[in-house]
């Protein structure tokens, strides 16, 4: 069935679409939001670790909706879970952990600081930092940002303190100040899209400890479900369409998008026709949707005359370790090993960027300090190992003894993923999903030297945990890549010979039609991207408004 | 059972976890498992099948469940802290296996189980559950260590999998009797109060109402 035309149609209501459904409803256009997931409520959001983590409340099940990962153009493709972000009401903003991070001035100019670099396909963006800044801003208060800022070699400038005062954290906070302090490295409070304080009719966090991977009962981490949504559904002008699968973007005779078909929560095709649509489902998926939105003015997929639509995907660069610290064995030497406070909030980005090429690599990334995640069952799987390495019976019980004998203190590498003509997104039409559609492919081919600056990084993370005089240290990975964290699919610039959108995020080919997820970032940045792209849907928002409005 | 697996370019099943872990927490682990399933099965109306013929149980019948509960019970025996049985995580993996979702890993489950159980007839000429502990963990052992793209190391993998979620998740499931899996990793004492669900929560009703995305 054919719906009303109303002025804008988003899809998607996570961290890029829902700043979008908020400023055009501000601004009194009618606004409706496809999305494919259901709307939950706080009181949906219930610590129990089968449910949020190990079935389909926040992502797809790999057999209702796999994504195909591959290594390399000659691999075979193997179906994953991987690369999806929670579907539903809010996104991948519902069940993050909320590290929030801004990029630096130099992630806006990469391209022209290392120069060319062989088997990369760098660009600069075609804004810069100082003009992207107040977005930054503007999504820390509207979503509610918690923080402080240290300075640093790489901070980036900032017209004022964060919204919220930082978050309390654990004792061993402190240490990791000190070992820092001890080897001339910064130590900087990590900000955390979580409030630490009641804030605009919320309530402040409570210190729950299982945050990362479930909903935030309280209200308290900034989510867009949490945040942005409940503010624009309060402007009257947004209608919130949970649910609703988006198909394809039909186009019109001048090569216009004219709607979106979608399958509503009955499985019913629906056609939601609109003056302006904005794509918002990640940088996979959107990719996929404007892929699979095939006609004769477009038949390589929406917007993608240039071919370049799924290209320079870049995803976040991976390394992690481990620190035990025994409690039998360093109680009586520090007795606050064991309080309760959930996080460590501690960051390093002395390595963002390197003089020269002395280890191989210039541009580095972020160190980002945690305690390990603790979700039994995750952590008891982990334990128990697989194949020949795996154990089970007494020597597991041990391990699990020893587990609650332990307090494990982890690093994450937010490492820069540089886009290579060989890391991409395509759609397989033989392979499809539940709703009959077919599914996102994902070939992958990373740089050398992004591995060099993970690796490096991992090295220098493990100095810091080594000065803490844990019982072990291990090292969990130095070559890996944290697929959560999406971008490039659509980059956006000057030429449309060499971008799919312009310099707001509009389709050079369609000008309708705009995308506000990850994928219009040339470069990933070397820290987790959700204030980001929050940020410039923002931007993107309000030159939008200001165009409509003049007509 | 043997499945055939691509080995060229696989991602082994490390890295595979690996970049499931991000930010904590294990994100679908079930995953695993789950990337296994076979090409394209027709979706099914998700009404649940009628209880096995002649078994009070809901997936099982009686000699499968024995078989279970003595597998799950080598993989986390009773010493001085409890085991398996003491946490009901037999009784969780029967009803877990009832989700539409996992019919899958059920049938995979159900084949594994009549491997295991063959195997050790002709191994041991008696029955899994009649077998020695030491027979048993032979057995376990083979099937443990005999690689990621056999039938033997995938049926190994979801009974782990399923016996540290009976052990270790919300009670509200059937497992986890009195707590005694988290206990045993301090997961009652590890972060604070709030950690577990409300009293009276009711995790296979949510599950079934609120965790089905369609
Ligand atoms: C466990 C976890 C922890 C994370 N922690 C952090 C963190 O600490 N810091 C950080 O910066 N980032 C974190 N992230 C990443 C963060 O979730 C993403 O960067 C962010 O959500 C991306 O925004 P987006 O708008 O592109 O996509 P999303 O916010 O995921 O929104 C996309 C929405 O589109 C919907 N959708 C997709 N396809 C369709 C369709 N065809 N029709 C209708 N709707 C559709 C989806 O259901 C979803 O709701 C984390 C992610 C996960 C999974
Ligand atoms: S209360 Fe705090 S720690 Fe708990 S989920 Fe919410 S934001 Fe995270």
């Amino acid at each position: 069935m054919t719906k009303d035309a109303v002025d804008i149609c988003i899809i998607g209501s996570g961290a890029g679409g829902a700043p979008m459904a908020l400023e055009l409803g501000r601004a009194g256009f009618k606004v409706v939001v496809l999305e494919k997931g259901a709307h939950y409520k706080p009181k949906d959001f219930v610590h129990d670790e089968i449910l949020n983590s190990r079935r389909n409340f926040f992502m797809p099940l790999p057999w209702e909706e796999p994504h195909l990962w591959r290594q390399g153009s000659s691999g075979r493709y193997e179906r994953t879970n991987s690369a999806w972000t929670a579907n539903c009401v809010g996104g991948g903003t519902v069940h993050m952990s909320g590290y929030f991070y801004r990029l630096k001035p130099v992630d806006f100019r990469l391209r022209s600081t290392l120069g060319e670099v062989k088997g990369a396909n760098l660009a600069d963006w075609p804004i810069s930092y100082e003009e992207f800044a107040p977005f930054y801003d503007k999504a820390e208060a509207e979503l509610g940002v918690s923080g402080e800022a240290r300075p640093h070699p790489f901070a980036e400038p900032r017209s004022g303190p964060y919204p919220l005062p930082p978050l309390d954290v654990h004792p061993i906070a402190k240490e990791i100040d000190r070992v820092c302090g001890e080897m001339k490295w910064n130590s900087l409070t990590t900000a955390r899209g979580i409030i630490s304080k009641p804030y605009r009719g919320r309530s402040a966090c409570s210190y729950c400890a299982l945050c990362g991977s479930y909903g935030c009962e309280m209200g308290a981490k900034s989510g867009t479900n949490a945040s942005v949504i409940p503010a624009a559904l309060a402007t009257g002008n947004v209608e919130l369409r949970p649910k609703c699968m988006a198909r394809s973007i039909e186009v019109d005779k001048e090569g216009r998008a004219r709607s979106v078909v979608y399958l509503d929560a009955d499985g019913v095709e629906q056609e939601q026709p609109a003056k302006v649509i904005v794509v918002s489902c990640t940088a996979v998926e959107s990719a996929r949707l404007l892929l699979n939105s095939t006609s004769s003015r477009f038949p390589k997929g929406l917007a993608n005359g240039s071919g370049l639509v799924g290209r320079n995907l870049m995803f976040s660069s991976f390394g992690e370790s481990r620190a035990t610290f025994r409690i039998s064995k360093q109680k009586a030497s520090r007795p606050w090993l064991t309080a309760p406070d959930p996080f460590v909030n501690r960051s390093i980005q002395d390595f963002y960027l390197m003089p020269d090429e002395r280890f191989g690599f210039r541009k580095g990334g972020t160190l980002g300090f945690m305690w390990t995640h603790p979700n039994p069952i995750f952590a008891a799987v982990g334990l128990a190992g697989s194949g020949k390495e795996g154990v089970f019976g007494k020597e597991l019980k041990d391990r699990m003894r020893a587990y609650r004998d332990s307090r494990i203190l982890q690093f994450e590498v937010y490492g820069e993923f540089l886009a290579t003509p060989g890391t991409y997104v395509t759609v397989e039409p033989g392979v499809k999903d539940k709703y009959g559609i077919p599914v996102a492919a994902i070939t992958m081919d990373r740089h050398p030297k992004d591995f060099a600056a993970t690796r490096f990084l991992v090295e220098r993370g493990e100095e810091v945990l080594a000065r803490l005089d844990p019982d072990d240290i291990e090292r969990v990975g130095v070559a890996g890549e944290t697929t959560i964290l999406q971008h490039g699919t659509c980059r956006f610039g000057k030429d449309p010979a060499t971008s799919v959108l312009d310099k707001d995020c509009r389709a050079h080919e369609v000008p309708n039609l705009y995308v506000v997820d990850g994928s219009f970032m040339p470069s990933a940045g070397s820290v987790p991207s959700t204030l980001t792209i929050a940020a410039n849907s923002f931007r993107v928002a309000s030159q939008l408004v200001r165009k409509l409005k003049k007509g | 059972m043997a499945r055939k697996r691509s080995s060229a370019g696989r991602l082994t099943r490390r890295s595979f976890i690996q970049r499931l872990t991000f930010f904590g927490g294990g994100v679908v682990l079930l995953g695993s498992t789950a990337c296994k399933r076979p090409a394209e099965e027709p979706a099914q109306a998700a009404a649940a099948p009628p209880p096995v013929e002649n078994s009070p149980h809901a997936t099982f019948t009686g000699l499968e469940l024995a078989t279970m509960a003595a597998a799950c019970e080598r993989i986390l025996p009773r010493d001085e802290d409890p085991g398996a049985r003491d946490a009901n995580v037999p009784a969780y993996i029967d009803r877990i296996l009832q989700t539409p979702e996992l019919k899958q890993m059920k049938a995979d489950f159900l084949q594994g189980l009549a491997a295991l159980e063959r195997r050790s007839r002709s191994m041991f000429k008696k029955g899994f559950v009649e077998a020695t502990p030491e027979q048993q963990d032979e057995l376990l052992t083979i099937f443990k260590d005999s690689g990621e793209g056999t039938g033997e190391g995938h049926f190994y993998e979801i009974l782990v999998v399923l016996t540290l979620e009976g052990f270790l998740g919300d009670p509200s499931y059937g497992g986890n009797k009195d707590r005694v899996g988290w206990r045993l990793v301090g997961f009652d004492t590890v972060g604070t109060v709030a950690m577990a669900p409300p009293e009276g929560y009711d995790g296979p009703k949510c599950l079934r109402e609120c965790g089905d995305h369609r």
